[in-house]
């Protein structure tokens, strides 16, 4: 066995001696640093490939990552989590709120040379609206488009109307990627345009690759800034190691990271040379479900008794190394419906035990487990495989919760499992985790029309008042009222508890210095936000050869 | 002979009848909807119940289940596999991207394997009791022992990371369409090296095992004693009378490693990003995609069925017993 190994690394040296590459950054402090470079090429990691290049057929966060080099959405974000303008340059909404007038960019023109019209923006509606369609992700966010009363004013002037005012259509308008008529028209659409794609925005798709690599090169007729980079490489890394090797390597320039891996490689010098290790939170939180269904769950203060046992200032400080907060509800700090005045539930087991005793349950039998009416205090916590935080958290709870008499059992299943049994209300208890919309509309989430399968209110949560804040809030367009009514909504929601809120954990980033201006805005991070991304630009790019690394 | 033949090939196809049976019942009855898992995924998207209703019945998931088997077992015999529910693209497309690169590495693992495994095992069943013939054993069973995820991450953190001399994953290099034809072939050889040797350790250990153990058995038998008291050299023993006998079983393990070469490796091909048949297998399991994962076991099944038919036919034409056992 010794030889044989020696033999092959004998081999390998034979083959890689002589393309044994440069992988030195590229040179640091010198005024090149300072000024933004046009050219250069970026290599970037994607952990999943991309499952349609129609982008409104996108289904992953993946699939938005490449269509945002690739098409213009109508409106932007800002890194304030500010709606600007994008493919339109301005509009108008109507007193009742329901129709919204779109001015398009007179200058915008798809990849391939032809002007973008107010009739491409009416077809990219149509086809998100059009079950036949499937638009998966997106299909929501224009469940109230009036498509016949929708129309085209003139070349660049669109209006789009809805049965109902909505507050936080504006904000939905991100999500319209305009495609042309006149490629996306013909043949099958939801069959025909997965490999390709044609759009209004800064770089054309030059190739695809699936499984390995999608390559886009700056438009040199691009009608918007033009960005600074001319080549984008988004290269398909599933493996969460192999990505960390290869941005160490400079394989790529970037890839997100597990806490541990970014935790321990941040305070190596050598790394940090090379890496700058960044963290942002993103509108994303884990928590636990109580199925209200679930007798057991029916009582506010056994919910917030509950939620007494699950040591959250340990887990932030254990198992994320602080990299983590805590809430006090459903709304985040990065958004302006986020009410700092609620308290956050604190770690106290005792005073949980005491609520439970003042209701009756008492471990009458000796067993080390509370009852009442002769039932014991037991229940299944669902958590779906393959995050080991999420069982570590499990488990730790499931002790915490052990120690005032409460049986909590664990049970693991697989993603589509527990998908279809939390849809179906087949569930006690379910530790979970949303991403949520920039717009904080938690409508869907917490209305008590909203029980699945017509929206997500998997926890069955009913209460009028909450509704009637919800309700009035979607309706109201001023957004210093609006955030008013939610900071009400936060205050019940909080005294409520239909979720015990675990953490809202910061998103692990590892990027290479020769890339800068790499800035993150509020609730997005390093992308999706305007100019995000397209505002990058590479150290070195014009005097960099042209590399020869793996991939 | 015939009769045998014919038998083998009804066999087979009851047997093929039977795990597409099995299959079907199977996929169907593992809980989790893929278009719930697809369409009403647990995020403020999703669609509308009536939008996954339509899915359902566009790919027939409202029918019976014996109807919905019907006919996708007509489809199978048209080779169309229908589309995946997670793409939307044909499944014999998706299959046909990737399965020439499991093949690939598949292939040049279990060549490889064999090629060193069987005769370093046989080499060492010649010795047998030695402190050689032990020490092999042990070091086979550790090699066999080592978790292929591991080393397939010591592997790449040294050749790629510390010395920089291998890449570190997929298949082909950047400006691989800018190579000459003998850059390209080096290229690939490079990309292949680490992959391969993490495949190829485990199975070169189980050859060796199975290659040593046969002939051992063989050797205590009673007619290498008559070989041996005939006056026969150990030489002519052991690689003339014993080895031919040896390599029966040798051979059945081939046949059975065959279904293997297509059904590829989930670690390896993550771990070195090698976009194959693993991979498609296992994300389709994830994601419920009934048409692919049908597709990859009939494919898997049938190959397997012809592998073994193909070893039960030079079983019989080197084996007079079993042709006679066969024959009623």
């Amino acid at each position: 066995m010794k030889r044989w190994l020696a033999a092959s690394v004998v081999a390998i040296a034979l083959l890689g001696g002589c393309l044994r590459s440069e992988r030195a950054t590229g040179p640091a402090g010198t005024a090149e640093d300072t000024s933004p470079q046009r050219g250069g090429t970026l290599y970037r990691r994607l952990e999943t490939d991309v499952v349609s290049m129609n982008p409104i057929l996108a289904t992953t966060r993946y699939d938005r990552l490449v269509a945002n080099y690739l098409f213009t959405p109508l409106v932007n974000y800002d890194d304030e989590l500010r709606i600007i303008p994008a493919l339109a340059e301005s509009w108008t909404i109507s007193p009742d709120g329901r129709e919204y007038t779109f001015h398009l960019n007179q200058k915008a023109t798809f990849s391939d040379g032809t002007p973008v019209r107010a009739g491409d923006v009416l077809f990219t509606l149509r086809k998100i609206v059009d079950p036949q369609s499937e638009a998966v992700q997106i299909a929501s966010s224009f469940e109230q488009a009036d498509v016949t009363r929708s129309r085209v004013v003139d070349e660049h002037t669109v209006v789009i109307a809805f049965r109902e005012s909505l507050a936080s259509q504006l904000s939905q308008f991100n999500n319209l990627l305009v495609i042309p008529e006149h490629v996306y028209g013909r043949g099958n659409f939801r069959n025909d345009y997965n490999m390709d794609a044609t759009g209004s925005g800064p770089y054309r798709l030059m190739s695809r690759v699936p499984g390995k690599e999608i390559i886009v090169r700056r438009r040199g007729d691009y009608w918007g800034t033009q960005p600074y980079i001319d080549t984008v490489v988004v290269k398909v890394i599933t493996n969460e190691t192999t990505a960390w090797n290869a941005v160490q390597r400079g394989d790529v320039d970037e890839t997100m990271l597990h806490s541990d891996i970014w935790m321990r490689a941040r305070s190596d010098p050598a790394l940090t040379k090379k890496l700058d290790f960044r963290q942002f939170y993103g509108l994303a939180y884990n928590y636990i479900a109580w199925n209200e269904r679930n007798p057991l769950f029916a009582d506010k203060r056994t919910r917030r008794a509950l939620s007494m046992c699950l040591d959250v200032p340990s887990i932030i400080k254990n198992l994320y190394a602080g990299t983590a907060r805590a809430l006090n509800g459903h709304f985040v700090p990065d958004q302006w419906a986020y009410n700092p005045d609620v308290p956050v539930i604190p770690y106290d087991p005792p005073a949980a035990k005491q609520i439970f005793t003042s209701m009756g349950w008492l471990d009458t039998n000796g067993d080390g487990i509370i009852e009442k009416d002769g039932k014991p205090f037991k229940f299944d916590l669902l958590i779906t495989a393959g995050s080991v935080q999420a069982l570590t958290i499990g488990q730790l709870y499931q002790n915490a919760l052990k120690g005032i008499g409460i049986d909590a059992e664990i049970s693991v299943l697989d993603g589509a499992t527990a998908i279809q049994r939390i849809l179906a209300g087949n569930y006690e208890a379910a530790y979970l985790s949303w991403d949520l919309d920039p717009d904080p509309d938690p409508f869907g989430l917490f209305h008590s029309s909203q029980i699945p399968p017509r929206g997500q209110n998997i926890v069955y949560y009913a209460n009028p008042q909450a509704d009637r804040l919800m309700e009035q809030a979607r309706h109201e367009l001023d957004i210093g009222k609006r955030a008013d009514l939610y900071k009400q909504l936060q205050v019940i929601l909080a005294d409520d508890q239909p979720y015990t809120w675990v953490n809202q954990p910061a998103v692990k980033w590892a990027v290479n210095r020769r890339v800068r201006n790499v800035r993150d805005g509020k609730g997005f991070g390093l992308f999706l936000w305007y100019p995000g991304e397209l505002d990058w630009w590479i150290s070195g790019a014009r005097s960099a050869p042209l590399r020869s690394t793996s991939g | 002979m015939l009769v045998y033949v014919i038998r083998r090939l009804l066999y087979a196809l009851l047997t093929f009848v039977g795990i597409t049976i099995g299959t079907f019942a199977l996929i169907h009855s593992v809980p989790g909807d893929p278009v719930l898992f697809y369409g009403g995924r647990l995020s403020m998207g999703g669609l509308s119940p009536a939008a996954l209703q339509a899915i359902r019945h566009e790919y027939h998931l409202d029918e019976p289940l014996p109807k919905q088997y019907a006919r996708w077992l007509q489809g199978i015999i048209t080779l169309d596999f229908g589309r995946s529910l997670v793409d939307r693209r044909e499944v014999t497309e998706r299959i046909a991207e990737k399965l020439p690169r499991s093949l690939l590495l598949n292939v040049i693992a279990f060549v490889i394997a064999a090629a060193i495994g069987i005769p370093v095992g046989l080499w060492s069943a010649s010795r047998m009791g030695r402190l050689v013939d032990r020490g092999s054993a042990i070091s086979f069973f550790l090699l066999y022992s080592l978790p292929t995820f591991w080393v397939a991450l010591l592997l790449m953190e040294f050749f790629s990371v510390k010395l920089g001399v291998l890449p570190l994953f997929g298949v082909t290099s950047d400006g691989y369409a800018q190579m000459t034809t003998g850059q390209q072939i080096l290229d690939r050889i490079r990309h292949l090296i680490l992959p391969v040797i993490t495949l190829a350790y485990g199975q070169l250990a189980i050859f060796a095992r199975f290659a040593r153990s046969a002939l051992r058995e063989v050797i205590r038998q009673d007619f290498v004693t008559t070989a041996r008291a005939k006056g026969v050299g150990e030489g002519g023993v052991v690689w003339r009378h014993a080895l031919r006998n040896a390599l029966l079983p040798i051979i059945t393990l081939v046949g059975l490693t065959v279904p293997y070469l297509i059904s590829g490796s989930v670690i390896v091909e993550d771990v070195f990003q090698w976009d194959g048949i693993g991979l498609l297998y296992f994300d389709s399991i994830r994601t419920r995609d009934y048409p692919t994962i049908m597709a990859l076991t009939v494919v898997t099944a049938l190959v397997t069925l012809l592998a073994t038919l193909v070893a039960d036919l030079l079983y019989a034409a080197a084996d007079p017993r079993v042709r006679l056992e066969a024959t009623p």
